[in-house]
């Protein structure tokens, strides 16, 4: 270990003293992040668990880009991590954090060898943002802004490690361009005693006529290599198979009228699996399309979609969410006098004490009901049909970012009966300079979001469903001085009635359904300074409360609160 | 022409939507009335007084519930004590899940008795049970070749060994038979062997009439072990004797004798089945060794011994029954 610290030290040492050039640049970013904690819940409930706790880390992330040619090149990232309470060495962590060659080869294929961000569309492969966040206040998006970082989530993408390539043909007069796009990555080794190596690979074909119309056609597979493991092991191949549009149907200073969409079908395909639950195949269909009409000089923008998601319609790439609900919290991991795993709540999403996912998975994760029952795996949800449309950018110059969204859906298939469940969810949020309504210097600025969710399902007793859940999600930021202000913001969530969530096996069918009571309410208020250094580097002192009631199926009130000091700087 | 990519575009989508089968009949994983909604019999039993097995006649439990549970019919033979249960987690019960033709789980079979009919529902509380009789008026009929049920006494070329002090013979008493009213029955205490006694049904002239192939034909016996009973401490050995040269007779240092053993179980009526073919397999599965052609040729089979041992250091009196010994094709008997 020492002898890797030398080794960074001194690269960090010759390489400033050269600063940037030509050949190679340097970058990185440096963090401080302590907590102290303090558990609050009734004695009688919990006489076990210690209810004060500090932690958190200092961390270094060094980015080296080194150009050997026009055409080239290579980015590693190292990380020094160590825990608050190492010392002299003790509890440092060195990790190699990225590794990727970029190249352009006989200047026409772009590729990328190692660790690489992968996106497609919204059906075949989307990093999906997880539940809680609503026009955030900045007093939570600065630590939920770690947690993206430190999981490679940026712009709905999923950090793999593989090879793409990218390359555009010109082919006539009838066509722009045609662009060709390819991956591959592996997303498990195999374990040589029957798991196989399992890998994900896809990409898209697009064909550009003009600005005003193109259309892809995507792949994306799963699926396990023969021969890795033993000669009977299991086998896996999933195919998501798509095309997706966008033509612009008319035009002109005033107005944008244009026409969207995509439509594709999956295939899952099972060998070898032992248990005999498993499925031979399993098979499905999707489509969505929409329209937007786009008022360009008001600055406003309406869609209104149509989609319908078949119940088996299965892409991992897609559907693979960043929150593992089914794993306890990492902070206060079992708690109560009968050490039972305490549930997921938005607190630990944003202090980032959650099981995140960096693969994906064929299996459709756990989900809270509470949190999202529309949409738990995006749009590509399976077993959902409906409508959706939504306002977006209504800039008046005083609000900003402001959206209006709504949708209208029910299940594909019943679930458990022939009656279906209806989704009603409406969401909205605003970003208000009050500075400017109240002529202010300084930056005052207010955001809100909320969000309302109706699950409902008619019939007898037995299968009647009736849940409301409400998100409000407000803050504030106050400029002071110059760069130093004051952030706070408060995090509301509450949900009342009944569900009958799917309980679901390894090959994503039904095999029970968990009766849910719910009765659940919680609330995140936190409030602190902030001073910027400019370019996302800030220090930010934070102290965070958190409520629960009835949070989970144990039923169990508590609350935590945080002090929290945290210290981002990129360079 | 020029042809709109607009068109072009519907023409897709529609082609998608349309590819779409709507399903308003069925729906995705298990049916949530069959897990919580509530338990009604739509349609209870109706059972008809009597009924004659021999002629052919069946009883159907026709029962429509509300839901998909668990559901068990238990039918108790008022005299025999015999039993036949029925399970299944239909929501309709009828022919197709519950066809009684007279036959019981396991010996004793049923007589000409009274049977009563109970069915519950377990996974349902508060549930009602409800309960029924049946008159027996006759017997269904057994399918194979049977070699005897006791109820004609012994037959002439029968052969018998028994040790001192050990009576042996055919009793009749119907609460007490596996099938019928009569069984063969050895009560004796032999303390300077585990040979209690034996009989052996020798064929007659003709032979048993049993089919050649040994694949697909089954010995059937009912077994009860009544005292010096335990793991290991009391069983049934048997012995088949094939004549293989057809001399009419059987030579054990020329021809095949098979054996088998059947230990204890408990201390109720048993089925003892066997497949003829397995015979050439010691109870260890290796194969056996015999003085003769060493083919199982159940055709030639002259005689069966029936021999009941135990052990004679336990120092208490033997006892077990024997009834109804049966060749079958295919299958296992079904008493």
């Amino acid at each position: 270990m020492k002898l890797k610290l030398t080794i960074i030290v001194f690269i960090v040492f010759i390489l400033q003293s050269k600063g940037q050039n030509d050949k190679y640049q340097i970058n990185g970013s440096a963090r401080s992040y302590l907590f102290a904690n303090q558990l609050n819940i009734e004695k009688s409930l919990d006489s076990i668990t210690p209810r004060k706790s500090n932690y958190g880390h200092n961390l270094l992330d060094l980015s080296i880009s080194i150009f050997p040619n026009k055409e080239s090149e290579v980015i590693g990232i190292f990380r020094l991590r160590n825990e608050l309470g190492g010392f002299w060495g003790g509890g440092v962590v060195f990790d190699v954090r990225q590794l990727t060659l970029n190249g352009l080869a006989a200047k026409v294929v772009k590729y990328s060898i190692g660790d690489i961000d992968l996106q497609m569309t919204k059906y075949t492969l989307f990093n999906n943002d997880e539940e809680g966040t609503l026009n955030e206040a900045d007093v939570f998006s600065l630590r939920r802004d770690v947690m993206h970082y430190d999981y490679f989530y940026k712009n709905n993408s999923w950090r793999m490690q593989g090879a793409k390539i990218e390359f555009n043909l010109l082919p006539s007069r009838n066509l722009e361009k045609i662009k060709f796009k390819g991956f591959i990555t592996r997303q498990r080794p195999t374990d040589e005693q029957g798991r196989p190596e399992r890998l994900f690979g896809g990409g898209n074909v697009g064909f550009i006529k003009s600005k005003n119309l193109f259309i892809n056609l995507n792949t994306a597979n799963l699926f396990d290599l023969k021969k890795t493991s033993v000669s009977d092991s299991s086998y896996l191949f999933n195919n998501v198979t798509s095309s997706d549009f966008n033509y612009v149907i008319k035009s002109d200073s005033s107005f944008k009228f244009n026409l969207s969409g995509e439509s594709g079908f999956s295939l899952n395909k099972y060998e070898n699996f032992s248990d005999l639950d498993s499925p031979i195949s399993k098979n499905d269909w999707f489509y969505d399309i929409s329209t937007t009409l786009n008022f360009t000089k008001k600055k406003l923008e309406f869609t209104v979609g149509f989609k319908d998601i078949g119940k088996d319609f299965s892409s991992p790439g897609a559907q693979t969410k960043r929150i593992n609900f089914s794993k306890s919290s990492n902070l206060y991991q079992q708690f109560t006098n009968d050490y039972i795993g305490r549930p997921l709540t938005l607190s630990d999403i944003i202090n980032g004490n959650s099981n995140n996912s960096v693969k994906i998975t064929p299996e459709l994760m756990a989900y809270n009901v509470v949190y999202n029952n529309t949409t738990p795996y995006g749009d590509a949800t399976p077993n959902r049909r409906g409508i959706y449309f939504s306002f977006k950018d209504l800039d008046t110059g005083k609000v900003k970012g402001s959206h209006l969204d709504f949708r209208l859906l029910q299940e594909s298939t019943g679930s458990g009966t022939l009656r279906k469940k209806v989704f009603i969810l409406s969401q909205l949020g605003t970003q208000v300079s009050l500075n400017k309504f109240f002529r202010l210097k300084k930056e005052f600025m207010f955001n809100l979001g909320y969000r309302n969710e109706i699950t409902l399902r008619s019939g007898e007793d037995f299968e009647k469903i009736n849940l409301n859940s409400n998100f409000i999600d407000v803050g504030l930021r106050y400029e002071l001085v110059n760069h130093f202000s004051l952030v706070a913001g408060h995090k509301f969530w509450k949900a009342n009635g009944n569900e009958f969530q799917e309980v679901r096996d390894m090959y994503n069918n039904i095999n029970d359904f968990e009766n849910l009571s719910i009765d659940f309410t919680e609330n995140i208020t936190a409030f602190g300074v902030k001073y910027d250094f400019g370019n996302q580097n800030a220090l930010t002192i934070q102290y965070q409360n958190f409520k629960i009631k009835n949070g989970g199926s144990n039923g169990v009130d508590y609350g935590i609160s945080d002090l929290i000091i945290l210290f981002n700087l990129k360079f | 022409m020029k042809i709109n990519p607009i068109y072009i575009l519907c023409f897709v989508f529609i082609s998608f939507i349309s590819c779409r089968k709507e399903d308003n009949n069925s729906f995705d994983g298990p049916s949530l009335n069959d897990l919580n909604g509530p338990f009604s019999i739509i349609s209870s039993l109706n059972l008809d007084e009597e009924v004659d097995f021999e002629s052919g006649e069946e009883i159907n439990f026709d029962v429509e519930l509300s839901k998909n549970t668990l559901w068990e019919i238990e039918i108790t033979g008022q005299t025999s004590g015999a039993i036949r249960t029925f399970s299944g987690t239909e929501r309709i019960i009828n022919s197709t899940n519950t066809a009684w033709l007279g036959g019981s789980n396991t010996f004793p079979s049923f007589q000409q008795e009274k049977a009563i009919v109970k069915m519950t529902f377990p996974n349902e509380e508060d549930s009602p049970i409800i309960i029924d009789s049946v008159n027996i008026l006759s017997l269904k009929k057994d399918k194979g070749y049977l070699i005897t049920d006791f109820e004609n006494g012994t037959g002439e070329t029968w052969s018998f060994f028994n040790q001192s002090g050990v009576n042996a013979s055919i009793n009749c008493n119907s609460d007490l038979s596996a099938k019928g009213s009569c069984f063969y029955r050895w009560e004796g205490t032999v303390s300077w062997d585990w040979a209690i006694g034996s009989f052996q049904v020798n064929a007659p002239e003709g032979g048993f009439g049993l089919p050649a192939n040994a694949g697909n034909l089954f010995f059937n016996m009912a077994s009860k072990f009544i005292s010096n009973t335990g793991a290991d401490n009391c069983f049934i050995l048997l012995w088949f004797d094939e004549d293989d040269n057809g001399d009419g007779s059987f030579n054990l240092e020329t021809e095949d004798r098979y054996a088998y053993e059947y230990w204890y179980e408990n201390d109720k009526w048993n089925l003892v089945s066997i497949k003829y073919d397995d015979l050439k397999y010691d109870g260890d599965g290796q194969p056996v060794e015999t003085n003769g052609n060493g083919l199982l040729e159940p055709s030639k089979l002259i005689g069966i011994n029936v021999f009941f041992l135990a052990n004679k250091d336990s120092g208490i009196k033997s006892e077990a029954l024997v009834d109804h010994i049966i060749f079958t094709d295919n299958e296992a008997y079904k008493p």
